[in-house]
């Protein structure tokens, strides 16, 4: 039984439509995603014997609700009497269309009463239509432990009450940049080396990239949307110079540029072009426009620094953090010398909140190998690799610090 | 972020201290851990394994690799069970592993596994 990639991509289209129509209708978002989990099953194997149904969303709502009819009839009739009443009480607003049903599941499988893993899976699954075992292998945990978080996420969901609406005006700003940051976690999660075990992280970038271009179509005028869309385009555009065959990580300034991808270098750049001018600019949109000016130098030693380090600039003042801090200081660098940059990061030592990561040494091990100071270089390489938690970053940061030797 | 929180001890020494109610006990706060941990979504895996008089380490001497009896560390403790977690935070890890220890009065080692994305 072979689904073609044609079924799995209209199930993977649907399967928010379809969910977002019965919970409209029925309330019970943990009962509704169990029956349309069941209607894909369905269809994955039907479809590809008997062919796809003249309304594949029609035929999806059908079986499903009949699934949710016998599990209703397996339950209790007390239980059964609780659900009616509960489904009567229902924000009946009627037809919505299934632009608002998409947009509202993810802002629920986002909500801010989730913990971050779980926001993860459960968008993965609901909106991304991705099956419990397909998500625990991107993740690499075991099914049964998947199976567990996403149904502990739907708990959640129905114990905090949560109601199938889409956030009031007043939060809608605050509650965006959680479904965005969580877009970003999952195409910063497959975003890794292509070989072994990885493979399958990879997948974690493509579908990230759907879900962000599917919500930069229902969100077409939000900069930060289409920004974001464009950070991940032009980041993954770089994909195929970004490791070597063996898995070695290639940093930016040695990448093989013919190797990019020049469509989504482009269409990257389109999108980021039609969002500079909106306002109030937001984090991903500068991002994004920093992505564009490095993938839009043929050499890396025609990058456009200055260009980059002003962009820097504004994102210190958009979304001010220590990580853009030390990026800035790579600008710096790159336009006033390593001294200048060197001493802009002295301003980060104290910094609690770079305590524990590997970047600061990282960066500095770069700048003072730029400087000419080969012995404190290594040593800084030689810190920042025993800090990572990145098996691919450790044998890079290694590699430089050996290289030094 | 997952997490290895390693237990260390001795079966033997247990079985001589200890009671055997505290021992089914002891079983029984495993088990119960286990399955907390899958309900909530966050076992990788998790194992115990063998006293650790029953480790075979294996050196290089004299340009060869050579198998000895016993664990590779002197102390009298070594690694006697582990998990593998999935958790959002470290915080959440060591919760875990002093949940474990306020039981067992063991040691234990908590370290990062490395499965973290380069970053972008």
């Amino acid at each position: 039984m072979t689904t073609g990639p044609r079924i799995e991509d209209l199930l993977r289209e649907l399967a928010p439509q379809v969910l977002g129509t019965l919970v409209r209708r029925h309330g019970q978002f943990d009962t509704c995603e169990d029956a349309v989990q069941e209607a894909l099953l369905a269809a994955s194997m039907q479809w590809a014997e008997a062919g796809i149904p003249v309304s594949p969303r029609a035929w999806l709502v059908t079986v499903a609700s009949r699934r949710l009819v016998d599990a209703w009839r397996s339950e209790s009739a007390r239980h059964r009497r609780e659900q009616t009443a509960a489904a009567l009480e229902l924000p009946g607003q009627g037809q919505a269309s299934n632009r608002d049903d998409t947009l509202t599941l993810l802002f629920l499988c986002c909500h801010p009463s989730l913990s971050v893993p779980s926001q993860l899976a459960l968008t993965l699954r609901v909106v991304g239509g991705l099956t419990t075992a397909e998500i625990a292998s991107a993740f690499l945990v075991p099914e049964a432990t998947m199976a567990q978080r996403i149904s502990r996420a739907k708990q959640s969901i129905k114990s905090a009450g949560l109601r199938f609406d889409l956030p009031p005006e007043p939060e809608r700003a605050e509650r965006l940049r959680v479904v965005l940051h969580v877009l970003y976690l999952v195409f910063n999660e497959g975003y890794t080396t292509s070989s072994g075990p990885a493979l399958h992280r990879a997948d974690l970038t493509a579908e990230a990239l759907r879900l962000a271009r599917m919500l930069s179509q229902l969100m077409p005028d939000e900069g930060e949307v289409v920004g974001l869309l464009a950070l991940m385009l032009l980041t993954d555009a770089r994909r195929a110079a970004r490791t070597t065959a063996d898995g070695s990580l290639v940093p930016l300034a040695e990448q093989q540029r013919d190797l990019w991808n020049a469509a989504q270098v482009a269409e990257g750049i389109a999108l980021v072009a039609r969002t500079l001018g909106a306002v109030p600019i937001g984090p991903y949109q500068v991002q994004a426009a920093i992505a564009a000016v490095h993938d839009e130098a043929p050499r890396a030693e025609e990058t456009d620094w200055p260009q980059i380090l002003a962009l820097y600039q504004v994102l210190e003042r958009v979304s001010p953090g220590p990580v853009v801090t030390l990026n800035r200081a790579v600008a710096v660098a790159m336009v006033h010398g390593p001294r200048a940059g060197l001493a802009l990061l002295g301003a980060l030592d104290g910094d609690e909140r770079m305590a524990h990561t590997h970047r600061l040494e990282g960066v500095r091990g770069h700048l003072l190998e730029l400087a000419g100071d080969t012995a404190a270089a290594r040593e800084c390489y030689q810190r920042a690799a025993r800090m990572t938690a990145s098996a691919p970053e450790q044998r890079y940061l290694a590699l430089r610090a050996a290289k030094l030797a | 972020m997952k997490y290895m929180i390693m237990m260390f001890g001795s079966a033997a020494g247990m079985m001589e201290s200890k009671s055997k109610d505290w021992v089914l006990e002891m079983i029984a706060f495993m088990e119960t851990l286990n399955a907390d941990l899958t309900k909530a979504g966050e076992l990788v895996d998790a194992r115990g394994l063998a006293d650790g008089s029953t480790a075979k380490t294996i050196t290089f001497k004299d340009g060869i690799p050579v198998a000895t009896d016993g664990p590779f560390a002197e102390a009298k403790e070594s690694v006697i069970g582990f998990w593998v977690v999935d958790v959002e935070s470290e915080a959440r890890a060591l919760e875990i592993a002093m949940h474990v220890v306020a039981f067992t009065h063991g040691p234990i080692e908590v370290r990062q596994v490395m499965d973290e994305p380069p970053e972008m």
